[in-house]
């Protein structure tokens, strides 16, 4: 190989990781100046603060960032006691061989998508929860949005916790082994305490992945522009409100609105990316 | 004997926990099977059209998921090998090449990309083409090319980062046998270290193949739509499963349509299992991944 | 001030009717020949967006069509009424599908040409094991506007109202707004869906559920309810003694040519009416 070739592979290689690292700060651009109308005027704040009525030029999406909110945070409620107790299972409280099963029962959650998700529960769930609650008026509410997002999320949740578990030093587990612990033994007192990096930063991802998700919000949620008052009303994401409205005109006030949604989820994602980070650094990882 | 309760509950705890999570998933599928496996067949994908009619592009199908199949089969080949030799020449950057200030900052933008709500990709491509229909050319608009492009983006960071991952993976004696008999760096990659990390490279690839196929929020925005037939061209719409499903969630007009769904869900369901655990077990068979590696982010 | 309304209203009228004009006139003469033979030995690609009401009616145009010329390809999209036409003004789409007709302003900024070729009405929906099936204006508007809550304050079961609306986009919404609420509120709490089919959908599958469908659509899978006595039927709207209504446009920007032009002539055919007629709205012709 000639130094040629060498310097351009080299230069090749750059080129693409730089090209790749461009990508997402041209995603930002974009979205920064296509709603450049809406948020030039330092307009940004006040539409979070403001609801969404297109017809009355009101152009804000509190209703929706509470509507985030909500589903996610309450998808997490579900999912966290759910991911840790079968992590905790896996990690010594359940049947070694039944441990391993689930190991693969949960790769294959993965790879569930998200739509199928929405699909099951507009005829599964949906109906269910509008029979037991009656004040749920249709069954598409937050709660019902929440239930199948946390069954979303749980995979997610439980590799982050699994390599939290996995990374503890294992001369500790050893240690404690032999001075004769038993399994519960085990795991609060070594493990889970130092497998709580590993913790948070899978509740950061789980939450991360719930507020970024639209198909289960859009099919399952009912979409009501209004701020939720309960668990049992219909609300609408930041993500399915983006989904909503883009499919209507492309020039309006109420069309640029959107890409001030999209930069709202953008840092929000960004700020969790660097959360997680410093907690990798943190453990001693880059 | 306070020990002895709290582990008790703590035991119930996690067995409830594995409980519910196995039984309410299996409730869904299982669900899902009984109403969906009955419209499996040749009449769910092809409608009234024979098959070899329709592979062959001979006659149209109208009301089967060929098309969708079709043009979901096309999206995911398209975008992959758009975004495998960019990811794959950034992760060997990111594996040989880059300084620690260099890691960290890409690190950082690819982390962020990786994260980015497919919905927000999707504004990203929407805005883009309408930017190319206003100043570039008249006659563009969202088509397959814009979510070609846009479901690039999207699946960019899993290839990089399992690329990297594999790449640094390999024990210290691989990396750097071949230079300590003279290879240069390049000689290394391309002889060496390649060859040795193609599994863990490909787990990632097969991954995104996974993402870009179950992806609806992308496409929806960038040019999917509900009746098109095969995609006819890089700049025409297209029809996708995924798409079809949510569709026909909220808008089946007859029991038979909406069964339809169930055998798209089916379909879809299988085809991303399988390659989710296909990457999975590749994966295995390198020893000891480098900490949470892609897969995580789903839109 | 009348001179000013009244040739305000003469100026409204006279812009959409010219373009109404103007597009029939186009298409009175070639509109008798077999319509579908026309498109022999022709080859490429019609991208129609916009009203989900029309969806039925395109699917079925589009699906004789191809199969009679497998060289044409047509692509449908949905989306509303509002996107329909902002599509086919900007070049996206060769024909913009609208359940209302575009105001003179969206005509004049994009150079639209209408052609109407069916008749629809908009009505009120609701759940069939629903015993309520009629409705005054008045109680309709206050249930839209939140004033109602209970199906049982109505004559029905005990039980809280679930108010389905459309989006801004949608033709269907506008034209319920202004003839059926007379431009009265809408609640914020209402559930949003995305088209006709997808209204269609929720009214059947929640037994609480209020909400308003293109009368195309309708079918045993909900019930029509009656406003100030007239039930929403497509005899009723024929008749124009349901006064919701509204024509459904396909709009194109300019002169329509090739391939579009002969689609909006097959719509107008003998053969196209009569899709019309099949999918359950009143033809034109």
């Amino acid at each position: 190989m000639t130094r040629v070739t060498q310097q351009t592979a080299r230069i090749v290689f750059f080129i693409s990781a730089a090209a790749s690292a461009m990508a997402a700060a041209l995603v930002f651009g974009f979205l920064l100046v296509f709603g450049f109308p809406l948020i030039g005027g330092g307009e940004f704040f006040s539409l979070l603060a403001r609801p969404w009525s297109p017809g009355q030029g009101l152009y804000g999406f509190l209703p929706m960032t509470m509507g985030t909110a909500a589903i996610s945070f309450l998808s997490i409620v579900f999912a966290f006691p759910l991911s840790l107790g079968t992590v905790c299972f896996m990690g010594g409280l359940g049947p070694a061989r039944i441990s391993r099963l689930l190991d693969g029962f949960v790769r294959f959650m993965t790879g569930i998508p998200t739509v199928i998700y929405g699909f099951l529960g507009i005829f599964l769930l949906v109906p269910v929860v509008r029979t037991l609650f009656t004040s749920a008026g249709s069954g598409m509410c937050i709660l019902s949005a929440s239930l199948m997002l946390s069954l979303l999320v749980s995979p997610t949740m439980i590799i982050f916790f699994k390599d939290g578990f996995d990374s503890v030093d294992f001369r500790y587990i050893r240690a404690a082994d032999a001075l004769g612990a038993d399994s519960v033994q085990r795991l609060i007192y070594v493990i889970l305490p130092g497998a709580w990096p590993g913790i948070v930063t899978g509740v950061i991802m789980g939450l991360g992945r719930a507020m970024g998700d639209t198909l289960i919000a859009l099919m399952i949620a009912g979409n009501a522009v209004h701020v939720p008052g309960s668990i049992l009303d219909s609300a609408r994401t930041l993500t399915s409100h983006i989904a909503l409205v883009s499919a209507s005109d492309y020039e309006s006030l109420a069309f640029k609105s959107i890409f001030a949604c999209g930069l709202t989820l953008y840092v929000l994602n960004a700020l969790a990316v660097i959360a997680v980070r410093r907690l990798g650094r943190k453990r001693g990882q880059v | 004997m306070n020990i002895r309760i709290l582990g008790g509950c703590l035991r119930v705890f996690s067995w409830g926990a594995v409980l519910l999570l196995t039984g309410s998933v299996l409730v869904l599928l299982g669900y899902l099977l009984v109403k969906g496996v009955p419209s499996l067949g040749r009449e769910l994908i092809f409608g009234q059209v024979d098959v070899l009619d329709a592979v062959l592009l001979r006659k149209r199908v109208f009301d089967g998921l060929f098309p969708a199949i079709a043009g979901t089969l096309s999206v995911v080949l398209l975008s992959v090998g758009l975004a495998i030799p960019v990811g794959v020449c950034a992760g060997i950057y990111m594996s040989e090449f880059a300084t620690v200030l260099q890691q960290r900052v890409f690190g950082l933008m690819f982390d962020i990309l990786a994260g980015i709500p497919s919905i927000v990709i999707g504004l990203f491509g929407f805005s883009g083409a309408i930017f190319i229909h206003k100043y570039v050319s008249n006659d563009f608009r969202p088509c397959l090319a814009v979510s070609v492009v846009a479901l690039a983006f999207l699946v960019l960071p899993y290839i990089t980062r399992t690329t990297q991952a594999s790449m640094q993976g390999l024990s210290i004696q691989t990396r750097q046998a071949a230079l300590a008999l003279g290879a240069t760096r390049v000689q290394n990659i391309f002889y060496v270290l390649l060859p040795q990390s193609f599994s863990g490279i490909l787990s990632g690839i097969i991954l995104a193949i996974g993402r870009c196929a179950e992806d609806t929020a992308v496409i929806m925005l960038t040019g999917v739509v509900a009746t098109a037939g095969i995609p006819g061209s890089l700049l025409g719409s297209y029809e996708a499963l995924p798409f079809y499903i949510y569709y026909i969630s909220s808008q089946y007009t007859d029991a038979t349509e909406l069964m339809s769904g169930y055998g798209a869900a089916i379909i879809l369901l299988v085809v991303c299992a399988v390659l989710f655990v296909l990457a999975f077990i590749i994966k295995r068979r390198l020893a000891g991944p480098a900490g949470p590696v892609a897969g995580e982010f789903h839109g | 001030m009348f001179e000013r309304i009244r040739t305000g209203i003469i100026k409204k009228t006279g812009i959409a009717a010219m373009s109404l004009l103007a597009g029939l006139a186009f298409f009175l003469v070639s509109a008798q020949a077999g319509a579908i033979d026309s498109f022999n030995g022709l080859s490429g690609e019609i991208r129609i967006s916009g009203g989900t009401a029309h969806i039925p009616v395109m699917k079925e145009a589009a699906r004789q069509i191809m199969t009679a010329n497998s060289e044409i390809s047509i692509s449908i999209a949905g989306g509303g009424s509002g996107v329909g036409i902002k599509q086919v003004g900007e070049g996206i789409v060769d024909i913009g599908n609208s359940g209302r007709a575009p105001s003179d302003a969206e005509v004049e900024q994009y150079g639209l040409n209408l052609f109407k070729w069916a008749i629809d009405g908009v009505g009120v929906a609701v759940n069939p094991g629903n015993p309520v099936i009629s409705l005054t204006k008045a109680q309709l508007k206050d249930i839209y506007s939140g004033k109602i809550t209970n199906w049982k304050d109505l004559g029905g079961k005990d039980s809280l109202i679930t108010v389905y609306t459309r989006d801004e986009s949608s033709g269907t919404r506008a034209v319920f707004w202004k003839k059926a609420l007379d431009k009265g509120d809408i609640v914020s709490s209402a559930n949003f869906v995305v088209s006709n089919g997808a209204m269609k959908t929720a009214v059947a599958n929640d037994p609480n559920a209020i909400g308003y469908v293109s009368v195309g659509h309708m079918d045993a899978s909900v019930a029509g309810v009656a406003l100030d006595g007239v039930f929403p039927t497509i005899d009723t709207v024929k008749s124009g003694e349901y006064t919701v209504a509204r024509g459904l446009y396909s709009n194109t920007k300019g002169d329509p040519s090739g391939l579009t032009k002969l689609f909006i002539e097959y719509l107008l055919s003998p053969e196209g009416q009569q899709i019309v007629v099949q999918k359950g709205f009143v033809p034109v012709n």
